[in-house]
């Protein structure tokens, strides 16, 4: 055991004669990279294992017969490397010859051309000709919907197929072998998957491509903006590429980091068009100073957020943010028992684990870089992966190792027997263990429905592991019991070997959460800022003043990795901004980023300038964006109730859980993104229970909103529980104060 | 035309093409002249070299038809840069100097490319390939020239010939079940771990089983031992098989079974272990109609009832076993004995017959007042059965009962004998010792280092060099025992070192039980005398070895009944080629081998491992992974498996330093 704990030991490795430092885990082409060493790579992407493919990172070692692969070889003490040599060069000169066999000659229609690796290979090593020519093969294009792939002028690195089965999870892209004859192919061609852009991007040469951005610019006509992703809390870094003020697409450090096809695809969102419209503005003025309340929506930037608490101060307002409350609340509970302000885990911790329980969220489709980074610990680590949730979900079983399925409405129960078996042998005090000696866990089982052998099994299969993450999904947030859920959690994060991981369940809700303190209930009159007031600023361009949207503002976002992250403007916009009235309500800045600094360093922020923020990684792939939020200390209170009854959830039941990887209000604008036929789709149990069929018309209401949705048949769903999406409703989608789930009445 | 008239097979160069027959020099390996028995063999070609036994041979079209081969035909490329366009570029610059088009700047791009392949490609097929083109253009520098100079055909360029190509690696080559290793390993590195589990099928439906109990004869064949230490090989099978289990995904099988045929013909297999599952498996993927009978209750054969649940989980065994009963075309009778007359019934009503009964009756050790009813004389196959009953499935009781603070004495030295004495530990005897009659060296080389290993540490006491001569007895209970110590004492002469007594030296040892593991026989008594079955003069059944027929038409055998009691991979192997020959004796009433049987059993015979090979372009000195084992004191005292696996990130690791072996060859006929 010892062995395997000392395992990877340090090392001195020379590289061109320059001793480098490393360890026996390291590959030659990692430490040379760590070392400003260049060695040239076709197939090499650093975010993922490596695919050996190319040939091109070949070197030489003292000693050793023949050319080594740096990217797969690991290193050993005293090795003696070189990375270039004549015979080097040959070789990897010869492989670009190979490369250029019959790669099609038109570049310049080729959407590659520009920041195309087998160009800038091709002439990095003055291949002028194409020397060896083979019989071509006739292979036509294919469009797979929000990608195309061309077969003339794929090279067969595999980076695709990697990003496909070893981070995105959707395991679409495949390699069909047969040497001159290989090619990637899509055996889920049928399901156009928004995840494929990740594989797209990742592409060196012009093989996949996104088929809207296709034939639109050239590479080198785009500015790049740096830019964080407004979709969900994962705040994924990205650049908005722009032309004559149009965002023509979306790109990201691709080395490093992933984005899902909402942030890829969905940027078209900016409210566009916009002037400065002074009688809307001073309507906007009485109107705040006739509310007592600001409704807000948590896709909006911390400055703003904070913009928002400074006028609470000084008007007394009460702010209401329905995405950010239940969160903020749970936030505090949890903390009440970690004795920490911020939950433990991050997406990097989250991917590293040996062992994941999903509790309260669906992980498919709430957070794409949760997902993401539980394939990663799925397939690189073989990560244990249990999910707890009430509906099984067969569109991951490629991740998860155990369906625990519970009762809907039982959340606090599971969250007692979770922390029950998790907290089993550990050191605990007296109170905590005596309320769980107290757990009557007989009742408690039969209630939520999980049995005893179902969690002896989890935590066997955890036994002799090391690493675990405990990721908690939104179902929880709004619970009735939440407080009492967060404490049990909180419990789990102190004092088992759990990291909590506390998905942010919307934009900035981790931000607003931190910043702004939230009221439960609206008052009388209310101006809702992107949400639903009796005024209402809006960056939808349908409101009472326009608003800007979230890529075309500056500011900062705070994302679930804890991360206070910049971003900036890629879309003009010439109307008022909050900031604006905030100045016309006596608050003074001249620019919204006047704020940044001005965050607060008790919930955890640094007094940064926004221009103090970098954006970017190093050439090892480490993060240098923003900054991270700290964690403070809280005192501990340790008092736990007695768990309730559950309600009984019998008959119709849905669910609020938007499909095909849409958030909110921002993805139904974009182009690639809208969905014109939103269904609340079931099993056929489902439909039997509500006495409905496959395609007909329902009505029903769920937060006080009137929905009139096409009912689908799912056959991938089981049970009496249907998928109800909210995302097409615009500023009314952001009225989410209550529980996920809730009985379906429909109207007549 | 017999005889070798050209090779550079493995570094010789023999040249008798203008020699007289009897100053031809032979070749020292044992290449396939004769392709079988009754046709002979032009050429052949591959990974080492060349050898030509037909005067008449193209030689530009036989390099042109490897270099097609390995491109055209052979599915297992085209995943790197140097293997995919390389050898397309051998091909066609090949064939175009092959149908006279050629010029000399092609043979210079020849070479060049050559180069790049040899020292870049991903796998060694794609580092070999040229190795014998390069050899042709070589020898036969006249031949291409003249058809460059002149700008025609080479000479049988529109002939046809038989080409038979066949891709192995030294691994799969020396796996008796002739598993596609490189390419489950490639899918643990690829986490492919459907496409892993799927390769493991093709030849392997107990990919669990292997994965954990397999003794792994091919990590001795394996080409990293040249370099460092061989590839954990065995124990990487496990993660497809477990990826399928931990998902509970759909069955992976490396085909889409074929629909039940509605032929009326169907198979009898007797035996539900390796073999029996094995043959049942491969039949029904065939959609051939399969009831497989078997004696216990319970199915699996010896890894079910004799290889412990801390070696092998029942839980994991019988997913294997699920993914055979799961089958249509399978149908499985337990506690069904077939003796002499229902094997008769059973000849009459099938159309083929697979017996695969293994090798249940435990040997003697051949002691004086040896007698099995005396009490404390347990045959290992017996005390095991009882042991395994229990734990895995609650028939029975518990062997506890009876071994509990006793002193249990184990004669033997290979998988069965540590399995009794690991399991006497658990059972709770006071005391276990195991009496070997050679040495540490060969009980290692007999099991595992870590079998061995982890038996010590639980308290197995070894005592080698040993033999019981007498047993002891109370009215009728086994009370001691009288051993004879040996030495090993070189031949003088440089010979075999000899066995021999030391006098002087004998001791006793009281005891309680007396467990023999020595060997087992196959149970005769359900083969009916009239048929004259040919047997083995060690009492098994006797086939050629190759396509497992018996003495008696539609009677064929598979496994420890055919070969003697060996390993579960053997059996396996044994069965598959058995299921194979048997869906051509169904359709054509003959018995027959495919092609690349043939060629299977023509490179087994070559040899394709060399170990002393020296390897170029891999790294070495990268340490083999280790699994985390269970601690001595966690494991024995339950059944627990003491093997925990890799992790993800050791397996990927250890993955990482397989060589992709494959080679390609190819026989002209």
């Amino acid at each position: 055991m010892d062995i395997r704990e000392n395992r990877a030991q340090k090392i001195n490795v020379t590289i061109d004669g320059k001793v480098c430092e490393a360890t026996t885990d390291d590959t030659i082409l990692r430490i040379a990279r760590k070392n400003g060493v260049y060695i040239p790579t076709m197939c090499y992407l650093s975010k993922v294992e490596p695919i050996a493919s190319c040939r091109m990172c070949v070197v030489e070692v003292e000693g050793v017969e023949g050319a080594i692969l740096s990217c797969q070889a690991r290193a050993t003490d005293g090795a003696v490397i070189t990375t270039k040599s004549s015979n080097l060069h040959k070789q990897r000169q010869n492989i670009m010859k190979l490369y250029n066999v019959n790669h099609p000659l038109e570049c310049g229609v080729c959407d590659k051309s520009g920041e195309c690796d087998l160009q800038n290979k091709t002439l990095e090593f003055g291949v002028n000709t194409q020397s060896f020519t083979a019989k071509d093969m006739s292979r036509p294009v294919e469009n797979w919907g929000f990608v195309s792939y061309d077969p003339a002028l794929c090279i067969m690195c595999e980076k695709c197929v990697r990003v496909a089965n070893e981070i995105t999870g959707n395991e679409a892209l495949q390699i069909s072998t047969g040497g001159y004859k290989s090619s990637i192919v899509n055996v889920k061609k049928d399901f156009n998957d928004a995840s494929l852009g990740e594989s797209a991007a990742v592409c060196p040469v012009g093989a996949l491509v996104s088929t809207d951005f296709k034939y639109t610019s050239n590479s080198w006509e785009l500015d790049k903006i740096p830019a964080t992703c407004a979709h969900c809390s994962s705040g994924c870094s990205l650049y908005y590429e722009v032309k004559n003020d149009k965002i023509y697409r979306v790109t990201n450090d691709f080395e490093f980091r992933s984005l899902c096809g909402a942030g890829r695809f969905g940027f078209d969102f900016a409210n566009e068009n916009t002037s400065k419209d002074n009688e809307a503005f001073h309507k906007a003025i009485t109107a705040f100073r006739e509310a007592d309340t600001i409704t807000f929506s948590s896709h909006i930037t911390n400055e703003e957020a904070l913009i928002l608490q400074k006028l609470k101060e000084k008007y007394n307002y009460r702010l209401v943010c329905d995405e950010a409350y239940g969160y903020q609340q749970f936030l505090k509970a949890f903390g009440s028992v970690s004795g920490e302000s911020l939950y433990g885990a991050n997406l990097e911790s989250l991917s590293n684990s040996k062992g994941i329980i999903v509790l309260g969220g669906r992980i498919n489709d709430d957070n794409p870089m949760v997902k993401y980074h539980i394939t990663m610990a799925s397939k690189r680590n073989r990560a244990r992966v249990a999910y707890m949730h009430p509906i099984e979900d067969s569109n991951i079983s490629n991740i998860v190792t155990q369906f625990i399925k519970y009762e809907v409405g039982s959340e606090e129960g599971v969250a007692a027997l979770l922390a029950n078996a998790l907290l089993q042998d550990k050191e605990l005090p007296q109170g905590l263990r005596d309320f769980l000696n107290d757990l009557d866990i007989g009742n408690i089982s039969a209630e939520s429905n999980i049995g005893e052998e179902e969690l002896a099994a989890l935590v066997q299969s955890l036994d002799k592991k090391e690493g675990f993450t405990l990721v908690i999904g939104s179902d929880l947030y709004n619970h009735p019991r939440a407080v009492q859920i967060a404490k049990l959690i909180g419990a789990i994060q102190k004092y088992s070997s759990f990291d909590v991981l506390l998905v942010p369940p919307f934009t900035n809700a981790l931000g607003v959460a931190l910043i702004c303190t939230l009221d439960e209930k609206v008052g009388n009159y209310t101006v809702g800022y992107n949400a639903v007031g009796d005024f209402e600023l809006s960056c939808l361009g349908e409101g009472d003043l326009d608003m800007p949207a979230l890529n075309q503002q500056e500011g900062t976002f705070t994302t679930i990795d804890k991360r206070v992250v910049p971003t900036n403007v890629a879309s003009s916009y010439n109307g008022y901004v909050l900031n604006d009235i905030a100045n016309a309500l006596d608050l003074k800045s001249i620019y919204t980023i006047d704020y940044t600094s001005k965050l607060p360093v008790k919930a955890g922020f640094k007094a940064m300038a926004f221009d103090e923020l970098p954006f970017g990684f190093d050439i090892a792939g480490v993060e240098h964006r923003g900054y991270l939020l700290v964690s403070k200390p809280i005192k501990a209170i340790e008092i736990f109730e007695e768990i309730e009854e559950i309600p009984a959830y019998d008959g119709a039941i849905i669910y609020r859980c938007n499909l095909n990887g849409q958030f909110g209000m921002l993805s139904n604008r974009t182009k690639a993104l809208k969905q014109d036929e939103i269904y609340l789709k079931g099993s056929v149990q489902f439909a039997i229970v509500s006495k409905i069929s496959d395609g007909d018309e329902v009505e029903y209401i769920v937060d006080g909103i009137k929905y009139k949705r096409i009912f689908k048949l799912d056959s991938s769903l089981k049970g009496t529980i249907a998928l109800h999406q909210n995302y097409d409703m615009g500023l009314s989608s952001t009225l989410v104060s209550s529980y996920r789930f809730s009985h379906l009445t429909l109207e007549q | 035309m017999a005889g070798v008239l050209f090779s550079t097979w493995r570094g010789e160069l023999i040249d008798n093409r203008n020699k007289a027959i009897d100053e031809q020099t032979p070749s020292a390996f044992a290449l396939p002249e004769n392709y079988t028995a009754d046709k002979a063999s032009k050429a052949f070609i591959g990974w080492d070299g060349v050898a030509l036994f037909d005067g008449d041979i193209d030689v530009v079209k036989l390099a042109t038809q490897y270099a097609a081969q390995y491109q055209v035909y052979s599915e297992a490329c085209g995943r790197c840069a140097p293997g995919r366009w390389g050898g397309r570029i051998l091909y066609d610059l090949l064939d175009k100097i092959a149908r006279g088009e050629g010029s000399y700047s092609d043979i210079d791009h020849l070479k060049e490319v050559s180069e790049t392949m040899m020292l870049t490609s991903k796998c060694e097929i794609g580092r070999t390939v040229p190795k014998p083109i390069l050899d042709l253009m070589e020898h036969f520098s006249d031949e291409f020239s003249d058809l460059i100079d002149n700008q025609k055909s080479s000479k049988h360029y529109n002939q046809e010939v038989n080409y038979i190509a066949k891709v192995t690696a030294p691994c799969s080559d020396m796996c008796p079940a002739h598993v596609d290793i490189p390419a489950y390993i490639e899918g643990v590195r690829d986490m492919q771990f459907s496409d892993s589990l799927s390769a493991t099928r093709q030849t392997m439906p107990l990919a669990h089983t292997c994965g954990r109990v397999c003794p792994h004869p091919c990590e001795d064949a394996c080409r990293r031992t040249n370099l460092d230490s061989p590839v954990s090989i065995m124990e990487l099978k496990r993660l497809g098989a477990d990826y399928e289990t931990d998902h509970t995904l759909p069955w992976q099988h490396p085909y889409e079974p074929k629909p039940l045929r509605n032929d009326g013909k169907k198979v009898a297999i007797i035996g539900a272990g390796p073999a029996g599952l094995t043959a049942a498996y491969y039949l029904a993927l065939e959609g051939i109609k399969v009831d497989i009978f078997e004696e216990l209750p319970v199915l699996g054969g010896e890894v079910a009832v004799g290889v412990p649940q801390y070696r092998m989980p029942i839980e994991k065994y019988n997913k294997d076993i699920e993914l055979v009963t799961s089958m249509e075309a399978v149908t499985v009778y337990a506690n069904h004995r077939v003796d002499a007359a229902r094997l008769k019934e059973i000849d009459e009503e099938y159309d083929a017959t697979l017996l695969a009964f293994g090798t249940r009756l435990s040997k003697k050790v051949g002691a004086e007042n040896e007698k099995p009813d005396m009490q404390g004389y347990w045959g290992a196959i017996s005390m095991l059965d009882k042991v395994n009953l229990w734990h895995k499935y609650r028939i029975g009781s518990p062997a506890q009962e009876d071994l509990k603070d006793k002193v249990v004495v184990c004669v033997g030295g290979g998988f069965t004998s540590m399995d009794v004495v690991r399991c006497s530990i658990r059972e709770g005897a006071k005391k276990v010792i195991m009496l070997y009659r050679r040495d540490e060296k060969t009980i290692i080389g007999n099991t595992t280092y870590e079998e061995y290993h982890e038996a010590v540490e639980e308290g197995v006491e070894f005592i080698f060099h040993s033999a019981v001569e007498r047993i002891y007895d109370e009215d009728g209970k086994i009370t001691k025992l009288l051993v004879n110590r040996f030495e090993l004492v070189p031949d003088p002469n440089g010979g075999r070192a000899q066995l021999l007594k030391v006098e002087d030296g004998d001791f006793e040892i009281e005891c309680d039980y007396l467990i023999p593991a020595v060997s087992q026989a196959a149970d005769l008594q359900l083969l009916p005398a009239e048929w004259e079955l040919a047997m083995t003069s060690w009492g098994t059944l006797l086939t050629n070895g190759k396509d497992y027929t018996t003495s008696r038409e539609g009677l064929f055998a598979a496994g420890d009944c055919e070969y003697g009691p060996m390993t579960i991979v053997n059996a396996v192997g044994q069965a598959k080629r058995a299921a194979s020959v048997m869906v051509r004796y169904l359709d054509t009433g003959k018995i027959s081998l495919s092609d690349d049987e043939i060629m299977e059993d023509h490179l087994k015979a070559l040899k394709v491992y060399d170990k002393k090979e020296k390897v170029s372009g891999w790294m070495p000195g990268i340490a083999r992974e280790n699994s985390e084992k269970l601690g001595v004191e966690e494991r024995k005292h339950n059944n627990k498996e003491v093997n925990l696996g890799f992790t993800g990130e050791e397996a990927i690791r250890e993955a990482e330093r397989c060589m992709r072996c494959y080679y390609i060859s190819m026989v002209a006929v």
